[in-house]
């Protein structure tokens, strides 16, 4: 018997480096994450003042919402790139130039937080200005990133160029989808970034336009979401038909629904600004117009992932209309990840509805409404599928077999229990009218003593999902203690589709056109909202120093 | 190798652009011409008036009057701040000396007040805070028998320079004096306010970072008596020339042991 190639050569090495790096900072930013919870909470919490608390929810957005999903999805697409293509990657010392990159802008920023000179939060609250390092740190991490997209495009084009005629592998087409969205996404913050809040940070600034920087951040906004949710995608529609021992009902819907992400993930972001004076009706109608249209490849998901477990279910012996339910195989982790993020999925979804709606938006718009409602589609559906897809490609990372899947499963479901215990209630504070963006409450004050219970509550949450978190941790590190395996062991992880498609047309294997098309819609949707910023005289508003001692 | 274009790429293409785009036009339909007309004639605004509110060209929404009112605004300070007065704050043209002369009899002649228990030190504040002062003395949103007769006759120019002249020298030293250990109260107050009585802390504007409202004044090793007095003043409603009522909404649940307690802290303390 010849012996078989290791099916993955450089990633093998980057994507260990990059997951552990998010993961760590993953870690980090749960501990401060349960801390402010307890700092909102009636119970007494240490070392509370309106600085450190600020400067924590900083540092955890900004490991939470940048340095988390950019390192895992650097890491997994350098491994689809590899076990997909089947070609080692190219130019892997670009590739780890840009980690490198990445850790020192991720150590600059996390320094100038917890120097106590970055309180602007995550997403930057011009003209609240930081410590140029902050800035700078994040777009080391960003610029990491953009290196990371140009080797997934290039993976890609040489493969086909090798293989001409032959459909992308689905896996990598979904993942250079997400590169290609990165790129687009990027620039409104950057944009921000290097034209108006660097600027003011070095000081050549003393004031900002904050109507145009907040269009700006909109841009990336929405799209960023996506970015993050992609991976969870890649694993429903390549990892999980086959986990469950089935098949892919269809590729074609797959190559759909990333598409469908790349063009509806940007001309939308006014809808985080429905609330805003500096857009007008017309163009918020517009973007959550196209907003709903997200509706489209979430549906096919949902129907496409819905026929391949039910395939799976009936090869495996499932009977009549659930049955096949039944005889999935729950112990396996991804599949109960996947059943476990589409239940908060659903919950997220139903929340979101409301916030893309004018009038419902407004009353939950500056509640814990929305807090709770992002950490339950990011730190829920998204963030479960990362753990899931880890424990799919360790194996094939670290070269050995995983030691437990009841430790595996027990993580997965104590981060789903957590996760309800921690965001129900928290959804249900802001409907009661808790404010978001606070350190502290007065809980003698009658109305809001009656929060005090449902915060306690939301705290139990959090420790659950700390618990799980460290559990996760140390779940991989388990693997260190099993033996190592032969290369002929790693078993395929990428299912196939029900018909194979032999080929597919130009659209469905490329992105030109719909590069094409999201540029006409960028132009049509956000040229004017951006443009109205450079005509006449808009109103500036005075650089704000967090920085400066005095 | 086969490279020959598949029979479905021009369909798809085209097919997938007239979706999009149809898409997008009926959006375009609903939200910028339907939507704005169909809500206007409710509102009794004409159709082309609508329009042009739902594209953001004329002020208003297009679902509702413009609200009128007669109310005359009564600012408590007729300062603003812009980039053009900060950059003058902080680069005067003219030199502050020559009125600073009149300042010395009791601000000092390096911004150190003659008798701490009559007069506040300007050295080491920020222009702004100097500036803002003088500014509402003249203007007549902060009242003073002493003060208000000598700022009459300054330019805005000389209120630029002598603020920026006086912050320009450094802080008093901290008196040789003993103070008493700080009460951990006071402290408290200053790290965290007391939410239960709606007082926010001192820190939120006056700490060791520059968080707070341009205007906010530097606090350490300010005249104890001076502190004191503006607090009782703020709580009192004599002093009114703080936007939004600030001072005077945490002042006014401080207990009179309290303002005493913060006075002291913070002429003993460096760091503030």
């Amino acid at each position: 018997m010849p012996r078989a190639r290791w099916p993955v050569t450089h990633a093998r090495n980057l994507t260990f480096a990059h997951l552990w790096f998010g993961f760590i900072a993953f870690g980090a930013a749960l501990v401060l994450g349960v801390w402010q919870m307890w700092s909102r909470s009636p119970l007494p919490a240490p070392f509370v003042t309106s600085s450190t608390y600020f400067s924590s929810v900083t540092a955890h957005g900004t490991a939470m919402a940048y340095v988390l999903p950019v390192f895992l999805i650097m890491g997994f697409g350098y491994f689809v790139a590899e076990t997909s293509l089947g070609r080692p990657l190219p130019a892997p010392r670009w590739a780890w130039s840009a980690f490198a990159l990445g850790v020192a802008g991720a150590l600059m920023a996390t320094l100038t937080i917890f120097s106590g000179r970055a309180a602007v939060l995550f997403t930057f609250y011009p003209p609240l200005t930081a410590s140029v390092f902050f800035y700078v740190g994040l777009v080391l991490v960003v610029a990491a990133s953009w290196i990371w997209c140009v080797l997934m495009m290039v993976a890609m084009a040489q493969w086909k160029q090798a293989n001409p005629g032959r459909p992308v592998p689905l896996a990598m087409f979904a993942t250079v989808a997400n590169a290609v969205m990165w790129l687009w996404t990027t620039v409104g913050v950057a944009a921000e970034l290097v034209f108006q809040v660097i600027p003011a940070a070095l000081g050549l600034k003393a004031q900002l336009d904050v109507g145009l920087s907040r269009t700006l951040f909109s841009w990336t906004l929405h799209a960023i979401v996506y970015f993050w949710l992609i991976p969870s995608y890649i694993a429903f529609y390549t990892m999980l038909p086959r986990a469950a021992g089935g098949r892919l009902y269809s590729d074609t819907m797959g190559r759909l629904t990333f598409i469908l992400f790349l063009i509806y993930s940007l001309p939308v972001g006014l809808h985080h600004l429905l609330m805003d004076p500096e857009q007008s009706n017309a163009f918020k109608f517009l973007q959550v117009a196209l907003t709903a249209l997200v509706s489209v490849p979430t549906l096919l998901t949902v129907f496409t992932i819905g026929a391949s477990l039910e395939i799976a279910g009936r090869l495996r012996g499932g009977r009549g209309l659930f049955g096949w339910i039944r005889a999935l195989p729950w112990e396996r982790p991804l599949v109960l990840a996947t059943g476990l993020a589409f239940v908060m999925l659903g919950f997220g979804g139903f929340g979101g509805l409301i916030n893309m709606s004018y009038g419902m938006n407004a009353m939950v718009h500056n509640t814990s409404w929305v807090t709770a409602h992002f950490h339950l589609i990011f730190g829920g559906t998204v963030v479960i599928m990362y753990f899931a897809i880890a424990y799919a490609i360790w194996p094939a990372v670290s070269g050995r077999a995983a030691p437990s899947l009841k430790a595996q499963r027990v993580q997965l479901w104590l981060w789903f229990a957590g996760m309800m215990v921690m965001t129900l209630p928290w959804h249900y504070l802001g409907l009661l009218g808790q404010w978001r963006r606070v350190a502290t409450f007065n809980y003698a004050d009658p109305t809001i003593a009656a929060w005090g219970p449902w915060v306690v509550v939301s705290l139990v949450g959090g420790v659950i999902l700390l618990a799980s978190g460290v559990l996760f941790l140390l779940n991989l590190l388990q693997f260190n203690v099993q033996r190592e395996m032969h290369a002929g062991v790693v078993g395929e992880l990428y299912a196939m589709a029900v018909h194979p498609p032999a080929r597919v047309p130009a659209a469905l294997n490329g992105f030109r056109l719909w590069n094409t098309l999201v540029l006409v819609l960028m132009i049509l949707a956000y040229g004017y909202p951006i443009a109205q910023f450079f005509v006449g005289n808009p109103p500036q508003a005075l650089v704000h120093r967090v920085d400066e001692r005095r | 190798m086969d490279r020959t274009p598949d029979p479905l790429d021009r369909p798809w293409r085209v097919w997938a652009s007239v979706a999009i785009l149809s898409v997008f036009a009926f959006s375009l339909l609903f939200g910028f011409v339907l939507l704005p007309v169909i809500q206007g004639r409710a509102a009794g605004v004409d159709a082309f008036e609508s329009i042009c509110r739902a594209l953001g060209i004329r002020p208003g929404s297009p679902s509702g009057r413009q609200p009128e009112t007669s109310a005359k605004a009564q600012p408590t300070t007729r300062v603003a701040w812009s980039a053009e007065l900060m950059d003058a704050l902080a680069n005067p043209e003219a030199a502050g000396e020559s009125v600073a002369g009149s300042c010395a009899g009791c601000h000092g002649r390096d911004g150190r007040a003659v008798d701490l228990a009559l007069y506040p030190d300007l050295a080491g504040q920020s222009a702004a805070a100097i500036y803002k002062q003088l500014h509402d003395f003249k203007s007549g949103s902060r009242r003073s028998p002493v003060m208000a007769p000598l700022v009459q006759s300054l330019s805005e120019e000389q209120m630029i320079a002598v603020s920026a002249h006086f912050a320009a020298f450094p802080l008093r030293p901290l008196p040789a004096a003993q103070f008493p250990a700080a009460d951990p109260a006071i402290e408290e107050l200053v790290a965290r306010g007391d939410a239960a009585r709606r007082i926010a802390a001192c820190n939120a504007c006056h700490g060791e970072q520059s968080g707070g409202p341009t205007e906010a004044p530097r606090l350490s090793r300010q005249s104890r008596e001076y502190l004191a007095a503006q607090l009782h003043a703020f709580k009192s409603g004599e002093r009114r020339n703080d936007i939004y009522s600030r001072m005077r909404s945490v002042a006014q649940p401080l207990t009179d042991k309290e303002i005493e307690g913060l006075a002291l802290f913070y002429a003993a303390t460096r760091t503030y």
